[in-house]
């Protein structure tokens, strides 16, 4: 049971890696690997299309930085830190805002699971917890 | 009445003449002689014998009392020495007693001590580590009420202007990252 998951996880990963154009994920790439697998599906179909759904919803999470704010937020100032991120992933990132006003002042960016911050309220509590 | 026979019984036995007559000596010896011997054989003899037993007795009497009252002394002697050794015994075991209990005593006296010493340490510990608890909740409790003021003073007071600037700032912080 363990190694059959552990085969359609690496078989997932092959098929992501396949679905990918420079870094990102191409949709057109997405909608050939499924044909694909509704033609020859595997043995363990269900597993495998579990696991390549979970790891490219990851990879499109890397391409997408949701910058939360506080405050206003210019659109150049959104495409200098998605230009930043995509020079630092090797990769297109594009920027989307989100209204976050408990952060007082400053920017929170998401990555996949990496997380940039500065703002007033991440300032205050590293004053609080450093006290 | 009795006078004149005494009278003619004496005229009538005085001798004829005043002298020594060896024949009647000679019987008066052996009568002597004979008297003695039955004398000495049926009375003084047995008392002789007796008198002998007597002071026999009493001489073994007399022994027996010494001994006695050696054997009396030397028990009082036993005794008088026995009382002593138990004296001395007994003194020893009440000295032992004695020292057994100062040294019982002493080291009570060193375990309370030493008790009460780690007892007060121990409650030092604890006063320090409450104080330095308190200290820390204080800190932890003030800082927590600043930080609360000043996000509440800053969402109040800080301007759509000053955040701008701010988030600005913060893009050109995140970009050069």
């Amino acid at each position: 049971m363990a190694s059959s998951a552990k085969v359609a996880q690496q078989f997932a990963r092959q098929l992501v890696t396949l679905s990918l154009v420079d870094g990102s994920v191409s949709a057109e790439r997405v909608g050939g690997v499924l044909a694909y697998l509704e033609k020859h599906a595997p043995a363990n179909a269900i597993a495998v299309l579990k696991a390549y759904h979970r790891l490219i919803a990851t990879e499109v999470a890397k391409g997408e930085a949701v910058v939360e704010h506080a405050g206003p937020v210019s659109e150049a100032e959104l495409a200098s830190i998605a230009a930043a991120l995509s020079k630092h992933y090797r990769r297109t990132v594009t920027a989307t805002a989100r209204e976050r006003p408990e952060l007082i002042a400053g920017l929170r960016v998401h990555v996949g699971d990496d997380i940039y911050e500065s703002s007033v309220a991440a300032q205050l509590a590293a004053l609080e917890a450093s006290v | 009445m009795t006078l004149p026979i005494i009278l003619a019984v004496a005229e009538a036995s005085t001798p004829e003449k005043f002298g020594l007559e060896l024949h009647v000596v000679l019987i008066q010896v052996v009568s002597f002689l004979i008297l003695a011997g039955v004398l000495y054989y049926y009375a003084i003899r047995p008392v002789l014998s007796t008198m002998d037993e007597r002071v026999k007795k009493i001489d073994s009497g007399l022994r027996y009392a010494d001994e006695v009252k050696a054997k009396l002394e030397a028990v009082q002697h036993e005794s008088e020495a026995t009382a002593k050794k138990a004296q001395a015994e007994a003194s020893k075991v009440i000295e032992e007693a004695r020292k057994t209990a100062k040294e019982y005593l002493d080291r009570q006296s060193q375990e309370t001590a030493a008790k009460t010493s780690e007892m007060l340490v121990k409650a030092q510990q604890v006063i320090e580590l409450e104080r330095r608890k308190m200290l820390a909740e204080a800190r932890t409790e003030i800082a927590r009420l600043v930080v609360a003021t000043t996000e509440r003073v800053l969402a109040r007071e800080l301007s759509e202007d000053d955040r701008g600037r701010y988030n600005a700032s913060a893009a050109r912080e995140l970009s050069n990252t």
